[in-house]
């Protein structure tokens, strides 16, 4: 089968999986973590070296989810690839689950750090892309942000200190879904011209349909060619994609839905 | 009682210097705080191994937890407060919680540590901050040998530490019994008797020394013990030496919320009923002065302890 074709079909069946998790667990964050399904997908399932089995394998590449609100998305996928089983994705947030609320590197085989608190994500990387370099190690460190989550400043060290560093090894995506949890970001406390901010602060750029999963490889590629600066690809997404109820319905930053919403959902995707 | 001084600064980085030597997984990981340990000579021989963020705490102390999860042991230095305040979340979730290898050297611990400075630069809530985190361990050495054993012990624990160090200019005094830091272990380092106890931690142990031969004098024997290590507590030999004087002053440069009178307040409340009066800042902000004035200022001078001392064994 075509390569694109089977990622687009692993991410149609995760966004199912999140759904399914949140609607089970009664609450999560479904918008934020649909906007980031594409490039986890691409990441878990074509692009990043890991090993299931040995989720601490010291050459593994490294993956945060800086925005920790969008983990039943990373938590599907890693049921998915085999890190757990799918039945443990209803626990989500349940007492003594090992899939908690946002990211727990200690309870959750495959999570490299913690998050949840947001900002975080870039300097973390760049510790483990600095520990890449220290141990030389070839991994590579891939960290997902939000784009409200550029709100806050402990980000920006981050992203000074990584180009100072020249940490080639550290790619981070912008999930740019225009929204946080009060509404649109430009409404709120505006972050653009993104792409200037990035690049006048010394790293590469570039743009791309965050949920077009060729656009998606074909970045990273590129990212992985650039050598002496780190990466930034700017993602543009859509919150809620895939499921047309919730698609820039900002709603739907934090809830579950309800049975009869569920229904509706599953039964236009065509079942779970 | 002759005091002197010591760096307690440049004893923390000598003592990475040679733990760096034999472990090639240590790391230094500063925020512009090159000067502050003077560690020219760690970036000359491990340049690979010493990383500057730069004037951002609360990047340090998540680079410190990216490089510490993938099997490096960063040592953090900066000033006390901006680990334990400026980045304090950043301690609390993405170290303490996910338990990560990461050594934090505070600097400044105290107000005297931080003297002419003023309120700014004097970091006496360091520790109460830090005790309330799970996973934490904390050690207060009093002399430049306690820094470099606590930095060996501290690289032995598979976990967050912290060590609070001083100005660079650190009072210490011979005290004879006493013997290496041991992580943990509370140490009896003055038994003249049972009348009282005096509980202290850091760089004012040259005082309480001081306080207690001056008690002596006056027919007063005093149990000085030093508490090296707030937490894990070492609860039974604190418990032990509070139901044998039933009378316990505790004495630290920090306020006496949060760290060692708090500490020991509860011992004593849990295990080992005795009378408390806890020397320190009394909830107050204290001023720029230099270390010995601001001590006397504040109700930390020797005058102080004996009088807590006299107080708490007349209400016996």
């Amino acid at each position: 089968m075509d390569k694109i074709k089977k990622l687009e079909e692993i991410a149609f069946q995760l966004r199912k999986d999140v759904i399914t998790t949140i609607y089970k667990c009664g609450d999560g964050h479904p918008g934020p973590s649909l906007s980031s399904t594409d490039i986890i997908v691409a990441l878990y399932f074509e692009i990043m070296n890991v090993k299931p089995e040995n989720h601490q394998w010291e050459n593994r590449d490294r993956f945060i989810i800086s925005k920790g609100h969008a983990c039943p998305t990373v938590y599907a996928a890693l049921a998915e690839k085999g890190y757990f089983s799918k039945e443990i994705l209803p626990t989500l947030r349940k007492i003594n689950s090992i899939l908690q609320g946002h990211p727990d590197m200690l309870k959750t085989p495959g999570i490299d750090a913690p998050a949840g608190t947001l900002g975080n994500g870039i300097s973390i990387g760049a510790g483990m892309a600095l520990a890449a370099r220290i141990k030389k190690k070839d991994y590579y460190t891939y960290v997902i942000t939000g784009d409200g989550e550029l709100n806050e400043g402990v980000i920006w060290e981050g992203i000074m200190g990584a180009a100072h560093y020249k940490l080639d090894n550290l790619i981070v995506f912008v999930d740019n879904n225009g929204y946080q949890s009060g509404g649109k970001v430009d409404k709120i406390s505006g972050i653009l011209p993104l792409d200037a901010k990035w690049i006048s602060f010394g790293w590469h750029v570039q743009e791309i349909n965050g949920h077009n999963i060729k656009e998606i490889l074909e970045a990273v590629d590129i990212a992985k060619k650039t050598r002496g600066i780190p990466s930034v690809i700017i993602a543009h997404t859509i919150k809620g994609k895939g499921i047309p109820l919730m698609e820039n319905d900002n709603v739907w930053h934090k809830g579950a839905p309800s049975k009869e919403q569920y229904e509706e959902i599953m039964t236009s995707l065509g079942g779970e | 009682m002759e005091t002197r001084q010591e760096n307690s600064r440049v004893a923390f980085k000598n003592a990475l210097i040679d733990l760096a030597q034999e472990n090639k997984n240590c790391v230094l990981v500063c925020s512009d705080t090159i000067l502050v340990v003077k560690a020219g000579d760690f970036e000359k021989r491990f340049p690979e191994r010493f990383i500057d963020v730069g004037i951002s705490e609360q990047s340090a102390v998540d680079v410190s937890a990216g490089l510490a999860s993938c099997g490096l042991i960063p040592f953090f230095v900066t000033y006390s407060g901006f680990i334990t305040m400026r980045a304090c979340e950043q301690v609390r979730s993405f170290v303490a919680y996910p338990n990560l290898n990461v050594k934090f050297i505070g600097a400044n611990g105290g107000m005297a540590s931080g003297e002419r400075e003023g309120v700014s630069h004097q970091f006496f809530e360091d520790i109460g901050i830090l005790r309330t985190f799970p996973n934490m361990t904390i050690c207060v050495p009093s002399n430049a040998e306690q820094v470099k054993d606590a930095v060996n012990e501290v690289a032995k624990v598979k976990g967050p530490c912290f060590i609070r160090i001083g100005s660079g200019r650190d009072s210490v005094c011979d005290i004879p019994g006493q013997t290496a830091f041991q992580l943990g272990k509370a140490q009896i380092i003055k038994e003249n008797g049972t009348d009282v106890a005096l509980f202290a931690m850091g760089f004012i142990l040259p005082r309480v020394m001081e306080a207690c031969e001056e008690l002596k004098a006056e027919g007063i024997n005093a149990t000085v013990v030093e508490v090296s290590t707030i937490k894990p507590l070492d609860v039974e030999t604190i418990a032990k030496v509070c139901n044998k004087t039933k009378a316990v002053v505790t004495i630290e440069d920090h306020q006496v919320n949060g760290a060692l009178g708090s500490a020991v307040a509860e011992v004593i409340a849990e295990h080992a009923p005795a009378r408390l009066k806890r020397i320190g800042l009394q909830d107050v902000f204290p001023e720029s002065g230099m270390p010995d004035e601001l001590l006397d200022k504040y109700k930390i001078a020797v005058i102080d302890i004996k009088e807590a001392a006299k107080n708490v064994i007349a209400n016996k």
